[in-house]
């Protein structure tokens, strides 16, 4: 059985059998109001990034989890992305998914596609296809019906944007 | 001038009360992203599809609202609960007043 | 939690079956990859090394040996600070599905840009340095003192007090502590293995014809195949017919994609024969009446534009050119060449359901396994890279998969059979990834002394970043064809370089040393137009312009290697050129003869070569002469010329290249200053081109402003 290709979260072991998630979350170089976006600890996130994030959900806090995001590792030239995100919820009319963002860091324009969901959807499973202008980070963000935001983020390397030159 | 195409949908055509079954939809267009260059270096003007909506018995059950980085041949999977037999309306809508319909039934028993 | 071991289960049954059978042995590592868990004794230290008890030092090499060296120059990098015996030393491809698993962990693989040693050279020589603690640190811990004590060299640990153990005997302890963050490296003085030139790992099997290339790969049951694409590019298959090469003896199928028609057989002469007689009825689309003439127009209407995207603007030179006592103004331009390498494009695939396995020749075993990965529908877990070494890169196998992704196509029509896809040489020829065409005008500015005050560059040529890498083209100018113009050295006050980008349909790509193949033809030869107009010196009047620059280091180096401070001798002809390139600097000297006006041979070429460091010096000299070849063989003869839209050339036979027997003496001149890290790959080849075209001015008046010469009467005698 192929081990998934999910990396919701970012369970990564280096050589030695360390766990590195722990490493990665890096909660300093935000840009104030945008929570707890999870990013490289040598990379602040791109203010393109934040900005579209502000845009689009104000000053609430995004926390992480209960969203899975499934890429593949690596992408030829980026023009056609595979994509399945995944929110963990009952679907009821209590308690669901209201909607699911995808943000790309590094696009010209980092939201990608928004979907609105309901109860009537019975699983929070949506796939689609996009286009990654180069090697960056995939963000997830769900709205539940309680108004709460949740997230998970992804790396693709876009292998074109590293031909040697 | 809308290039907006067909739009094909795979969906079961009977399901059992409750059930959650797979919808896939997509529909030719070209995404033009409007980032990209022509022959001369020059910027190819933006047309895209910019929304998706299905209903169920005339109730919105998804609903997408498109940017540039949507790929060419806009796909979307996604699902629903089989609440009772009726039909669905699915309509693409892109950025020249395009608009793609497609219809189909599903049975409910 | 270790890596899972590789399911090493189909490529044993495929090796034993190959040797059952007498077929040739299958790639370069066949041992698979080796984990902390596996036989016995056997460790990982740094995801880099992997040391046996028997001392036997495995080095992971990410990046594609293609006849550059690479197997060994980055492997040397990782030894000089591991301190192992560089006599047990063996070098292994890093396996492309394993590094997805882990995460992308060796990071790049891509083999381009004169790039894999000084992308790679911190790294490595860190997870050498980090080996090397880490196995002194397990031998002090089994001897109970401290690891600051030990000394390590030759694979073998000591300490003062007489204790002595070697690599393998401590290896798997070794293996289980933490990787350190930042071991310390040495200082360059103290190298003993980096600037040495060991006997290369890959020349041996290449000279012997051992080597076994994508084009060698057999396999139990496998199939051949031979593919034709559309001749006009972009367009499609209509419809073939294929009633004639039906029932012909070992023909198995004939295959189509959307644009391709392939015929697949017991063996490839039988395929490709049987191609010959499968009829396409191609949808050309649009670009069925494009010509070599018809895209020098189209370029033309970027020199004649009149709002084009600025590259570069100092001054002002125009109004500095309205003032000038002289203007010197010229057109050069630059045809499409192909990389023709010596091994046409093959992929061999087998796929299954579940699983995809390809064995190719690439410059980026990522690259190849996204490629297939894509085309075949299966997630990256479930395709396996076999790299191989390349006959022949220089730039053709990296970005471009189109037959790996053809030879996925073809095995998934019949699964469990191997498919071997060979490009025929002519197919090769007429569907490569061309240098791209360049059209050039320049002007400059003399004042009254004969200084050169204005310069103004107006490019007109064909992008390859826009079907690459589109992210990376700002305000419509392509960062990679402005350089030698846009980046040049030479301090003249009033400079402007303007860009107009013009894209044929003929596919581009990179092709080695890219826009340092034409633009500094265009630069050097240009500025010698200038040098010739303001009655100076060659040398004299670039020293001026390059004061404070690492360029003068070559120039003087190559000015005394050459002797050019010293007349020539009888009937010999000098020139010139001054081109830093990929981070290194360079300059070279051609010397040539001419006979009957129009016969030139190249007698000497002389380069000085400044990387920074050197690794190989062998290797690097060899990139030097390779570099030279190459230069020499597209100024004098290569030219792809396209008609009704598609490519006129088909083979050797009429692209003609450089012959061995042409080659002239080449001297070598490397002086590496340090402190940085240059590329060597592609340097060695922006100054030959127009070195050669100063010395056919210098020695017949004529100024030579396109490529090939021989487009200009001049043949080439060796």
């Amino acid at each position: 059985m192929p081990e998934s290709l999910s990396r919701d979260n970012h369970d990564i072991h280096d050589s030695q059998g360390i766990h590195v998630a722990s490493r990665r979350r890096a909660l300093g170089a935000l840009a104030a109001g945008i929570g707890l976006i999870i990013v490289r600890p040598a990379r602040a996130t791109p203010e393109d990034l934040v900005l579209a994030l502000r845009e689009a959900f104000g000053d609430r806090q995004i926390a992480r989890g209960r969203v899975s995001l499934e890429i593949p590792r690596l992408a030829e030239n980026g023009n056609v992305v595979p994509v399945i995100v995944r929110v963990e919820s009952a679907m009821t009319p209590q308690d669901h998914v209201t909607g699911i963002s995808l943000f790309a860091e590094k696009n010209q324009l980092p939201r990608m596609l928004d979907v609105r969901l309901g109860p009537y959807n019975g699983k929070a499973v949506v796939s689609s296809r996009i286009r990654v202008a180069t090697s960056q980070q995939i963000t997830a963000v769900a709205q539940l019906s309680d108004g709460s935001l949740w997230s998970a983020s992804a790396e693709i390397e876009v292998v074109t944007s590293d031909c040697g030159l | 001038m809308s290039r907006l195409g067909q739009g094909r949908v795979r969906m079961p055509e009977s399901a059992r009360p409750g059930e959650v079954v797979e919808i896939r939809a997509l529909v030719e267009h070209p995404m033009e992203s409007g980032f990209r260059l022509d022959n001369t270096g020059k910027l190819i003007a933006r047309h895209i599809v910019e929304s998706f909506v299905c209903t169920y018995n005339g109730v919105e059950v998804f609903s997408a609202k498109l940017r540039p980085a949507v790929s060419t041949n806009p796909f979307f999977s996604f699902y629903i609960v089989a609440s009772g037999s009726g039909e669905f309306v699915f309509t693409w809508k892109d950025d020249q007043g395009g608009v793609a319909t497609t219809k189909r039934s599903l049975v409910v028993a | 939690m270790n890596t899972k071991t590789f399911k090493a289960g189909r490529r044993d049954f495929l090796v034993k079956t190959a040797a059952v059978s007498g077929g040739l042995m299958i790639g370069v590592n066949l041992a698979g990859t080796v984990h902390a868990a596996d036989a016995a004794g056997t460790s990982e230290v740094t995801h880099w090394i992997v040391i046996q008890p028997d001392d036997t030092v495995v080095i992971r090499v990410a990046r594609s040996e293609l006849g550059q060296g690479s197997f060994t120059g980055l492997v040397q990098l990782v030894a000089e600070e591991l301190e192992c015996d560089w006599s047990k030393v063996r070098p292994e491809y890093a396996d492309v599905n394993e590094h997805i698993r882990r995460n992308r962990i060796f990071g790049s693989m891509s083999t381009g840009g004169s790039r894999g040693i000084r992308d790679s050279q911190e790294y490595l020589r860190k997870a050498g340095a980090s080996a090397r603690e880490m196995l002194v640190m397990a031998a002090a811990t089994e001897w109970g003192v401290p690891a600051a004590e030990c000394k390590a060299q030759k694979s073998v640990i000591s300490h003062p007090s007489g204790k002595q153990t070697s690599f393998g005997r401590v290896a798997i302890a070794a293996s289980k502590l933490e990787v350190p963050k930042e071991p310390r490296l040495k200082d360059p003085k103290d190298w003993k293995l980096i600037g040495t030139s060991p006997a290369r790992f890959d020349i041996e099997d290449k000279t012997t014809g051992k080597q076994i290339y994508a084009a060698d790969v057999r396999l139990p049951n496998m199939v051949h195949a031979s593919i034709v694409q559309c001749p006009v590019f972009g367009g499609k298959v209509k419809s073939f017919d294929d009633s004639k090469v039906k029932g012909l003896r070992g023909v198995k199928s004939v295959v189509a994609g959307d644009d391709w028609v392939a015929v697949v057989a017991d063996n490839w002469w039988r395929a490709n024969q049987a191609l010959k007689l499968v009829t396409v009825d191609w949808d050309v689309g649009e670009n069925g009446k494009v010509t070599s003439a018809s895209i020098m127009q189209f370029l033309r209407t970027g020199l004649d534009a009149k709002d084009v995207p600025v590259a570069r603007k100092d001054g002002d030179a125009e109004a500095a050119l309205a003032n000038a006592a002289k203007v010197i103004e010229a057109e050069y331009h630059a045809p499409y060449l192909n990389h023709a390498t010596l091994e046409p494009q093959t992929a061999t695939a087998v796929a299954t359901d579940d699983r995809i396995e390809v064995w190719v020749g690439t410059q980026n075993g990522e690259s190849t396994i996204a490629a297939a990965s894509e085309a075949g529908g299966l997630p990256l877990e479930q395709v396996i890279v076999h790299k191989m070494h390349a006959g022949g890169g220089f730039g053709r196998r990296g970005v471009h998969q189109e037959y790996t992704k053809q030879a996925v196509a073809i095995a998934q029509k019949m699964p469990g059979t191997p498919v071997r896809l060979q490009w025929s040489r002519e197919e090769d020829m007429k569907q490569g990834r061309y240098r791209p065409v360049a059209l050039v005008k320049l002007r400059a500015g003399l004042d009254k002394d004969g200084n050169w005050k204005a310069w103004h560059v107006r490019q007109a040529d064909q992008s390859i970043f826009v079907t690459v890498r589109p992210a990376d083209i700002k305000n419509g100018v392509d960062p990679v064809n402005v350089r030698c113009f846009q980046d040049n050295p030479y301090a003249v006050e009033n400079f402007t370089d303007e860009y107009a980008m013009r894209n044929p349909h003929v596919p581009p790509g990179f092709w080695r040393a890219v826009a340092h193949t034409h633009n500094p033809f265009f630069r050097e030869c240009f500025i010698d137009e200038v040098i010739q107009a303001a009655g100076k010196d060659p040398v004299e009047f670039r020293r001026a312009l390059l004061q404070g620059k690492k360029d003068l280091g070559v120039l003087d180096a190559v000015v005394k290697a050459s002797g050019w401070d010293q007349p020539a001798a009888k009937g010999i002809h000098r020139g010139i050129a001054v081109v830093d390139s990929y981070g290194s600097f360079s300059a070279a000297v051609v010397e040539i003869a001419v006979t009957d006006a129009t016969v030139v041979q190249v007698k000497r070429v002389v380069l000085a070569l400044d990387s920074g460091y050197v690794v190989h010096p062998d290797a690097v000299i060899a990139q030097i002469q390779s570099g030279i070849v190459w230069g020499l063989s597209s100024a004098m003869h290569e030219e792809i010329t396209i008609s009704e839209g598609r490519v006129d050339q088909s083979n050797f036979s009429d692209y003609r290249v450089l012959h061995l027997s042409e080659t002239p003496k080449i001297e070598a001149v490397l002086v590496p200053t340090g402190g940085f890290w240059g590329g060597v790959g592609e340097p060695p080849i922006g100054a030959v081109i127009p070195a050669l075209g100063n010395a056919i001015f210098a020695a017949t008046g004529k100024r030579l402003r396109s490529l090939p010469f021989k487009n200009h009467g001049f043949s080439y005698k060796a």
